[in-house]
């Protein structure tokens, strides 16, 4: 499970002055649900994820994923996640198998083990027609789907989801959705970032959100409905963001 | 530090490497490409353009403001064509002949030729014609003493001969090594520049790098993986220089002239003193050089941003290596042990020793020893840098 215990981080830049892009931070994720983190373009998702990944350090405060504390175990913790950033980052000159490869050999999987699961993963996200295929000629659904597999390749009983769905077709965002609700169904501890209200509705059993590094308010839909009074996902984060819907 | 993982990220590197177009232009093709093609340039146009000034020189239009007799009709007699002109510096200048000679009256009269030094045939006219003038001077003193009864053999009382005796093995480690060190190291560093900033910057430019960073691979794992195949396509560089130059000037030995400042040349270059010893020991040199070079490399590069700037950042680190390199030539400069403690001039000292066969294995152990050690600085300053998120995720 993920365990965020008032979780900071400052950024001093010459020009901007002092930044508190995440300021006291507190939330858990409990095994086999998903936890959704939801805010404005700024507002901190991706910095708290980064924390939780181990790429950034805290300011203050900590977290534990699955029992490994993020300031003082940052190996343990990576071995414990799967994480899928906003950008994708995916090797240009590289094909998906030869990427998943590379990412079960830095995972310290064993060649045959890894290749079985190679396979499972490319069928699991129908990525067979497009295996061999270069980075650099691939579709923006093909690398989100590349970027998955690699996520889920050794596993992981946490996963870090940083806008999987951004910018994809229906379809290509449906099997993407498909293999987090495997995760869930298997038992996985999943933290979802996405700026799209029905799927965060759809997807998770909790839902989060932060503006300007603060986090305003944690629940299920039904908790956020009454505590708001708004039915939809989008009337409540507009609400809870001092906004009005159109 | 995990073997396994590190040889991971190593292959990883080398298989983007060869499919980088960039770095297979800066480690392959320019090493492969550019010497033969130079002394392709070198050996066949060159002489061309020598030869065809030669030739035009021989029947070339001169003017000729003279009144010694004798001096006109012999440069007549040696195919010049001699035309009228007033003014002989303009007529020069502006090419109506290829050179003027003009007598200054006196005791004795001064013959002064004029040619214009950035015309190859002007040059090679006033170069013919003071042959001329001399050997038409020497046979009116030879006449002038057979006249007076005296023999000529008395302006040559004695002659006088310099003889080389460092042998062409040497003569040859001593063109060679003044020239390959420069080059070997320099070219380390442009061979070695695309990958580390395709590994570095480009790899923050891409956005790969998050990915990676969370992946249970340690930091210092993944610099290691990566300086190593930064330092590979640096030594891959450096090999395939030395290839290139030797397999382009044994294939035109014959055709170099006047490399060494002597009339064999073209042997002396043609036999360059690479035996499998020296191979060994250069080799042994360069690799604590490569390491070096990709480390320090792979630091700044990882300050970058952009591929563009990692560039900028880069790129006046070629004119770095070669002051040192070129610290070697300054007149005067004692070549102390402490000396050799200076990066890449020691290397390039160490290669120059090597081929002429005369290496001090002291100077030879500093070398190694010291870049050694400063190749493990560069490593531990790369290290703790790819471990500081202010440069890892700057913006």
């Amino acid at each position: 499970m993920i365990h965020v215990d008032n979780l900071s981080k400052t950024f001093r830049d010459p020009k901007r002055g002092i930044h508190h892009a995440v300021d006291g931070v507190s939330f858990e994720v409990r095994p086999g649900e998903v936890f959704g983190l939801l805010g404005p373009n700024g507002a901190g998702k991706t910095t708290t994820l980064r924390m939780l990944a181990t790429l950034l350090t805290p300011s203050s405060g900590t977290a534990t994923l699955n029992g490994f504390d993020i300031v003082r175990e940052p190996g343990k913790v990576r071995e414990q996640i799967g994480f899928l950033s906003g950008d994708m980052g995916l090797y240009h000159r590289l094909t998906p198998r030869e990427t998943l490869h590379f990412f079960s050999k830095l995972n310290c999987m064993e060649p045959g083990p890894a290749s079985k699961r190679i396979a499972e993963l490319l069928t699991m996200l129908d990525m067979n027609s497009f295996a061999d295929v270069r980075g650099d000629k691939l579709s923006t659904g093909m690398k989100q789907k590349t970027a998955i597999a690699r996520a889920l390749l050794h596993d992981p009983p946490v996963l870090i989801l940083d806008e999987p769905t951004s910018g994809l077709d229906v379809p290509t965002a449906r099997t993407i959705e498909s293999a987090v609700m495997a995760a869930k169904r298997a038992g996985k501890c999943v933290l979802y970032s996405t700026h799209v209200m029905e799927e965060a509705e759809y997807l998770c059993d909790r839902i989060g959100v932060i503006s300007s590094g603060k986090l305003k308010t944690v629940g299920t839909m039904g908790e956020l409905r009454a505590a708001t009074g708004k039915e939809r996902l989008r009337e409540i984060f507009l609400d809870l963001l001092g906004l009005t819907a159109a | 530090m995990r073997p396994f993982i590190v040889k991971a990220i190593f292959q990883r590197e080398m298989l983007d490497m060869v499919r980088d177009r960039r770095a297979l232009i800066s480690m392959v093709v320019v090493p492969l490409f550019v010497f033969p093609l130079l002394i392709s340039v070198m050996t066949r146009i060159i002489p061309r353009i020598q030869e065809k000034s030669q030739t035009e020189a021989k029947s070339a239009s001169i003017a000729v403001h003279v009144t010694t007799p004798g001096l006109r009709p012999a440069l007549e007699q040696a195919g010049m064509k001699v035309v009228e002109a007033d003014d002989l510096k303009a007529a020069v200048l502006n090419k109506t002949v290829s050179a003027g000679v003009e007598e200054t009256p006196g005791t004795p009269p001064a013959i002064q030729i004029y040619m214009d030094n950035a015309n190859t045939t002007s040059t090679a006219t006033g170069d013919r014609i003071r042959e001329v003038l001399l050997d038409a001077r020497n046979k009116q003193v030879r006449e002038s003493l057979k006249s007076s009864g005296l023999d000529p053999q008395i302006l040559t009382p004695y002659t006088v001969v310099r003889t080389n005796i460092a042998g062409d093995k040497k003569m040859s480690g001593a063109a060679w090594g003044s020239m390959l060190g420069y080059v070997l190291l320099l070219l380390m560093f442009t061979g070695g520049m695309y990958p580390v900033i395709d590994m570095t910057a480009g790899e923050k430019e891409r956005k790969t790098i998050e990915a990676f960073l969370a992946s249970p691979a340690r930091r210092s794992e993944i610099v290691l993986g990566k300086t190593l195949a930064a330092a590979i396509a640096t030594l891959a560089t450096a090999a395939l220089t030395l290839g290139s130059l030797v397999y382009s000037v044994k294939n035109n030995a014959s055709k170099l002239q006047g490399g060494a400042g002597s009339a064999n040349a073209g042997q002396i270059m043609g036999t360059i003193p690479l035996d499998a010893h020296s191979l060994a020991l250069i080799t042994a040199a360069l690799v604590p050089m490569a390491l070096f070079a990709a480390s320090v490399m792979f630091a700044i590069a990882l300050i970058a941003r952009s591929y563009k700037e990692a560039q900028t950042y880069l790129m006046p680190l070629v004119f770095v290596v070669i002051f040192p390199a070129l610290l070697g030539g300054l007149p005067g400069l004692e070549f102390s042990h402490a000396l050799y403690l200076i990066p890449i001039f020691n290397t390039s000292q160490i290669i120059h020793g090597v081929l002429l066969g005369d290496v001090n294995m002291v100077n030879y152990g500093i070398t190694l020893a010291a870049n050694l050690v400063y190749a493990g600085i560069a490593f531990f300053l790369a290290t703790r840098m790819f471990q500081d998120e202010r440069v890892l995720f700057r913006s």
